[in-house]
Order: structure tokens, then sequence, then C-alpha cells
């Protein structure tokens, strides 16, 4: 018990000082302005309340329900998580979902970084603007509109990317229709759309590294590759760190992509974990089994980032 | 706020004050008088009329705005509101339709295919067999039209569910200057399996890189199915359900195929394993590994037109609804032409057909059920079918005027589908379709891909999911 807390105690009251005097009421123009605040925050607080704390209790209940949206809801307790835990397509497709984060957030991280890193360059401003915006545009763009060029794009009899195989004489590529081919297009469309966003973050943590380090470095005789590794990359790590989280994050939650080019196909090859949700909950009208598929999913995600966040104590460099 | 004389405080309005209450007063007058949506808005949510979804856009509800003014003007005391849900396909719009139902703003009438025909019937529509037999003989006429194997499809444990207003079989296109390049002609009705394997190597033959002889999608319509019906087989066991005598012995006496009609179809076990299911697969993987025919995608073909039309692609499955999008394309009725599917163990052909369900959640049934025989004469059909996008299901609208714009020259083939081929059946679709076809097209690529060895795997692959989709639900 700290002394504070005895004092209190002894005074009689925990709203009272130690020598009896009333704490002073919040200055009126204090209060007054915490109201405010609260009144701005009121509208925030009310929808996070209703459309993400509320659903996320109801997906949590639902979980341990067996619901078709028609019929009443019947419990049925922890049958629909020893369903999914036996359900060949839920394994295949959290596996396919692994395998593709790791893929996908290695790409999309890598590709980023050495494009922030080239824009650093010297380089007239109006092109570092241009190729900035560039590399963003994909990601404002509709994933399932870009999917659905991608398909044709990617077809195997008719689209372009065949047709210029063929230029140089190849074969066509069964892109869509082969599990590698498939799995290869979801994850090129997939970090040809989101690596823009990894892309400003690094431009932003590269733009924050002090010219002087850089100097220091030189000046002990480090050159490119040996900057780039022991400057360059220690100083952005904290920002090596948000950009994985979220890509992350992001990855782990992949749907249009697999959903518009492939359905999932050939066989479970591209489907991923909230492709299966989607389809448990709006095809088989399982919304428990789909809630409990999200749950689980949820708590990846959750277990993920807590490993990231731990190993950034050791690979994390704060100045 | 002005400090006044004995430290109390008192409002008063400034210049400034006044102008802020007058700005706040015009602007929530203004907001007032704004016509804006509010609950009664959502469709669904009104307590009277109508509320119609369909699968489309809203220039397909636009299309039917006709329609529904004309059956305004008959029933005035009835209000129709059409709505369009977009989707990529039927799966898409039942799904949709169902987080309607899930959000408390069902339709009134939902227009659904066969492929939700037994998911509505099962759990959403209403069952018309007491209306039907209250107004038989209005509706006489309409059942003299339309064939008893459309009328069977939305049959469902002995009760009908919808009235068919268009239906299309899996009848074969044919590219026709592709075919008198490879020195063919139109080919006979009674042609088979191995005609139609020699038909795509000549036109193979004769034509350079870049062309398709057969081009297929991975969808329960038009894709593996028409190879399994005419091998005389299914992925899914296949028998009709007692029941629905009131039905044929009241409409269809005289129909030839009366001893095989039931109460519906029932599709409830996996026949993935069956040998003959097996050397269908295996039929479409050696067409795909003669590079005769292509390695299917899913989808619905969209780009299919411009391919067929381009002359890239040979021939197709498709039903009478590709007539008007290849004249669209540019195509001459002399340019493509249609003939049934080919044989094998039987000619049996797949189709798929669509109509108004009446929702159970309906405040108005009565009404809706004057919607749908509405829709079901033959002037509203006119109106709702202008041109040749799909086909009516009323023979007497599949004639020689209909087709005289688009072709194809041999039009007499989509009806005569019925007649010819009287075991046609419609798309396996049990009440769990969007499972079932989940489970079919994500094997079927993996079973025409590769060896022989590699078709017994995805067959057994699509067992296994088959049972797990039909053995959990039931």
């Amino acid at each position: 018990m700290s002394d504070t807390t005895t004092d209190r105690i002894a005074a009689g009251s925990s709203g009272t000082s130690p020598v009896g005097v009333r704490r002073k009421p919040a200055p009126r123009g204090r209060r007054k302005k915490n109201l405010f605040a609260w009144v701005l925050l009121a509208p925030t607080i009310v929808g996070m309340g209703i459309f993400t704390i509320v659903p996320i209790i109801g997906s949590l209940l639902l979980a341990f329900f067996r619901w078709d949206i028609i019929s009443r809801p019947e419990f049925v307790g922890l049958a629909n998580f020893a369903d999914i835990a036996l359900d060949p397509t839920v394994r295949v497709s959290f596996l396919n979902t692994i395998v593709f984060v790791v893929v996908a957030v290695t790409l999309q991280l890598s590709i980023a970084l050495v494009l922030a890193s080239m824009i650093q360059e010297r380089m007239p401003d109006w092109l570092r603007v241009f190729f900035r915006s560039t590399f963003f545009f994909p990601l404002v763009l509709s994933a399932a509109s870009v999917s659905i060029f991608m398909g044709y794009l990617f077809n195997e009899q008719f689209g372009v990317v065949n047709w210029l195989i063929g230029l140089v004489g190849m074969a066509p590529v069964p892109w869509l229709t082969t599990p590698a081919g498939a799995a290869a297009v979801v994850i090129i469309v997939y970090v040809w759309q989101n690596f823009g966003f990894s892309f400003l973050l690094f431009v932003g943590g590269l733009g924050n590294i002090p010219k002087d380090v850089y100097e220091a470095a030189e000046l002990d005789g480090a050159s490119g590759i040996k900057k780039f590794m022991n400057v360059t990359m220690p100083l952005l790590s904290p920002t090596t760190l948000v950009a994985s989280v979220m890509a992350v994050i992001t990855a782990l939650q992949v749907f249009d992509q697999p959903y518009v080019l492939t359905r999932g196909g050939p066989g479970d090859s591209t489907r991923s974990a909230v492709m299966v949700v989607f389809e448990s909950a709006f095809e088989q009208l399982e919304f428990g089994r789909a809630s409990a598929i999200g749950l689980v999913l949820m708590l990846l995600i959750m277990a993920v980032t807590y490993v990231q966040f731990q190993l950034s104590r050791r690979f994390v460099f704060y100045q | 706020m002005k400090q006044l004389i004995g430290g109390s405080t008192a409002r008063t309005l400034t210049r400034r004050s006044a102008l802020t209450l007058g700005g706040l007063g015009l602007a929530g007058v203004t907001i007032g008088a704004w016509p804006r949506l509010t609950g009664s808005d959502i469709p669904g949510r009104k307590a009277e009329g109508l509320t119609i979804a369909i699968l489309g856009n809203s220039a397909d509800a636009e299309g039917r705005r006709g329609l529904a003014e004309e059956f305004h003007r008959e029933f005035p005391e009835i209000d129709v509101h059409i709505q369009a849900i977009q989707g990529a396909d039927w799966k898409d719009f039942f799904a949709k339709i169902l987080t309607m139902v899930a959000a408390g703003s069902p339709p009134d009438i939902v227009y659904v295919a066969t492929e939700g025909a037994q998911l509505f019937a099962e759990k959403l529509a209403e069952p018309l067999d007491d209306y039907i037999r209250r107004d038989a003989d209005e509706l006489r006429e309409y059942f003299d039209d339309v064939h008893p194997s459309l009328v069977e499809a939305f049959m469902y444990q002995g009760s009908l569910f919808q009235l068919p207003i268009d239906w299309n079989a899996a009848d074969m296109y044919l590219n026709t200057s592709t075919l008198h390049e490879a020195g063919l002609d139109r080919p006979a009705d009674d042609w088979t399996q191995d005609d139609f394997t020699e038909m795509l190597r000549a036109m193979k033959k004769s034509q350079g890189a870049g062309f398709t002889p057969f081009y297929w999608t991975n969808r329960l319509f038009g894709g593996i199915v028409p190879w399994l019906y005419n091998n005389d087989t299914s992925f899914l066991t296949e028998r009709k359900a007692p029941g629905g005598d009131w039905l044929w012995d009241g409409f269809y006496p005289d129909d030839p195929a009366r001893s095989t009609r039931g109460g519906g179809f029932i599709w409830d076990g996996s026949n993935a394993l069956d040998e003959r299911v097996f050397e269908s697969f295996d039929y479409m993987r050696e067409l795909v590994d003669e590079g005769l025919g292509v390695r299917p995608e899913g989808g619905g073909g969209n780009s299919l037109v411009g391919l067929f039309s381009s002359g890239r692609v040979g021939a197709t499955p498709a039903g009478g609804y590709w007539a008007q999008g290849l004249h669209e394309a540019g195509m001459g009725s002399d340019d493509f032409d249609v003939q049934f599917f080919p044989r094998n163990r039987t000619q049996r052909h797949q189709f798929g057909t669509a109509g108004y369900a009446i929702m159970r959640t309906a405040q108005n049934k009565d009404a809706a059920w004057e919607w749908l025989k509405f829709s079901a004469r033959r002037e509203s059909m006119e109106m709702a079918m202008p041109a040749p996008t799909t086909t009516p299901t009323r023979r007497s609208m599949v004639n020689a005027s209909f087709y005289a714009e688009t072709g194809p020259n041999n039009w007499q083939v989509f009806y005569e589908t019925l007649d010819r081929f009287p075991s046609s059946g419609p798309i396996p679709a049990p009440p769990e379709q969007a499972a079932v076809e989940n489970a079919l097209i994500k094997n079927v690529t993996n079973a025409v891909s590769g060896s022989s060895r590699q078709t017994r795997a995805a067959l057994q692959n699509l067992d296994r999911d088959l049972n797990l989709v039909l053995g959990s639900s039931r």
C-alpha cells in the first residue's frame, strides 16, 4: 500500500487530502473542455460500439450456435469448432493463407523498400511525385475490378500475358487453371495492388533518417550495400515493423483476389480462410460455423501480431 | 457572454450569435424539407405493395418497368417495386437475397432460376398448389403452352413453387464459317460424341494458332454436366419424389412422359465414383490434352461472345439466350447455328429455367399470386422478352418471327430439345446448391488436367466433398 493511500485512509476519506483539505474541483473551463471532447468523441464511440464491438460480441456468441438465418439459432456448444477441425477444406484454406502471407508480405515489403529507396535518389521532384502517385494508384482501385481485369490478362487462351510470352517463342502458361499458376497470379495481383501502402510508409521512414548519419558512415568508409544494411535498415526498423504488422494483418484477410480470379481453385489451391468464412455463411448458410472460423482467424491474427511485437524488441532500433 | 454588476452572468444576444442561430435555423429547415431516405424506403420495409427482386442491374429493372406499369393499371391497388440485385451468378444473387432476409427486409417475390429452386422451396418460398387449383381454368392455357419438363423442374416434394417464365437448354452453338473452313456442314441431329471430336479435330487443323475448337466454362450449367447427362449419369444420385399427380393429371393428362413425372427431383447423394462419371471426365480430359478444348475456368463466360463472334472459338454449349448476344456482337444469322448436344449413351440434355417465387414472408400473398399469373400471360412474356436474350417457356412464342432478326436459322432446336429428348433434366441443384456447385467446380479443373490417374483422384475428392455437404445437412 502506498504512503498516499495510507494517508488517505488516515484522513478518513479517499476524496480528501492528508491534511483534510478538500481537493479543488477541476476548473470550470477544463470541465467544459472535457465535456466538449466527449461530445466530439461520442459519434465515433457510438459508431464503434454499434458497428464494431457489438458485431464482434455477436460473432463470438454465434460461434456456439447453429443458425441458417431463416430458422431459430440452436445452441450447439463447441460442435462448430469440432466440425471445422475435421474439415479438410478449412485446414487447407488456413495453410494456403499462411503460405500466401509469407510469400506475399515478403514480396510486398521487399518491392516497396527497393522502390522507396530508389526514389530517394537524386531525381527531379516532378518525377518523384509521379512515381509516388503511380505506385500508390493501384491501392485506390477496387480489388474486385482489378481482379476481373487481371483475369482477362492471364487467360490461358486469349490473355495478353500469354500473347507476350508467345512472342518470345514460349508455350502458353495455364495461369488460372493449375494450382501453381493460380497461386502465382493471386499473389502477383495482390502484391501489385497492395505494395503502394508499404511503399509510402517506407518513403516517410527514409525521409526521417538524418543525413548526418549517412555522412558519418561515409567518413568511416561505408558505401552502397554496407550503408543500406548498417544505417538504413536499422534506422528504418520502426517503419518496417509498422509496415510488416499492417501487411500481415491485411494479407491474413485476403479474399477479393482469390474469390474473383479463381474462386479458390483449382481444387482448394487458392482458397483462403476468409473465403471459407464467406462460403460457410452465405453459400452453406452455416453462420455459426462461419463465426467459429472467423474466431479462429482472429486468434491467429492476434497471435501473429503479438509475435511480431515480441520480435521487434530484438530487431527494432529506436533512435 | 458579459460580466454584469454583482458578479452574476447573463446571456445577451450579440449580432454574431444572432447570425449563427439564424444560419443554424435555416440549415435545419433546409434539411427538414429536403427529400431524403427513410426506413420505409428500404425495399421490403413498406407494408403495402410488392417488392420483386430480380438478378440484374438498374437497366434490367428499367426493362421491366413497362410490365410493372401494365400490372398496376390492371391492379391499381397493388404497387409494384422492381428491385434489381447485381451478382456474378445466381449463387451470388441468392446470397444477397439471404442477407436481405437476415436484415429483416426480404422481398415479396424473387425471380429464381433452377439453381435456387429447391433452396427456396425448402426454406423460403410458398407452395402454389392451392392457388393453382383455385385458378385452374385461368391457368389451363398457360400449361397447354409450356412443356411439362420445365414445370417439373419447379416441383419440390409434390408441390409446385414457381411458374416457369424463361428457360435455356445446353445445345451446341457452332461457328459456321469455322465449320465450312474445316470442310464440314452442320452435323445431323443424332450426331455422336465421336462425330463431335472429329469435328473439333477438323476445325483445329484448318485454323491457325490462337483458335480454340471447343470452349466451355466450369459451372453447373453448360460445364461438365451435359457430358454426364449424355452418358446417362450425373455427379449426384437422381430420383423423383412421389406426388404431383394433382398437377400432371389436371394439366398434362396426355403427356407422353406422364409415367415418369413425379413430385420433383431429389438429388441427395454423391454419384461421383460412378464409372460413367469417370468416362465423361476422362473424355473431357482427352479433349483438353489434345488441345481441342480449353481447361475450363470458373465464371459465366462473359468474354465468350466476343471470342465466338471473332471466330476464335468453334463450338460451345449455350442456350437460346445467346442469339441476341451474338447478333449484337455483329454476327449475321448465317454466321452461327445451333444443333442438339451430341449423343453418347443417350442424348439427354441439360436445361435451366426460371420463374417468380412468392416468399413465405410476403405480407400480401394474394397480390403476389396475381403478379405471378400476370407475368405468365403471353402478352406479359412478350413484353418482358422482346428479343431472344433468353428462351420463353411458352412454345407459341418460340417461332420464326422471334428469331427473324438474330438467327440462328435452326432456332427450332431450342424447343425441340424438350420434345425430342423428354428425359432431358434440369440443372442438378438440391437445396445445398451453392455448396454442391462449389464442390463440383473446385474439382473439375483438376479432373480434366493431367493423367487419368489424376482424374480418378479428383473424383475421389469430389465424392468426399459432396458427402460432406450432403451428409452434414441431412
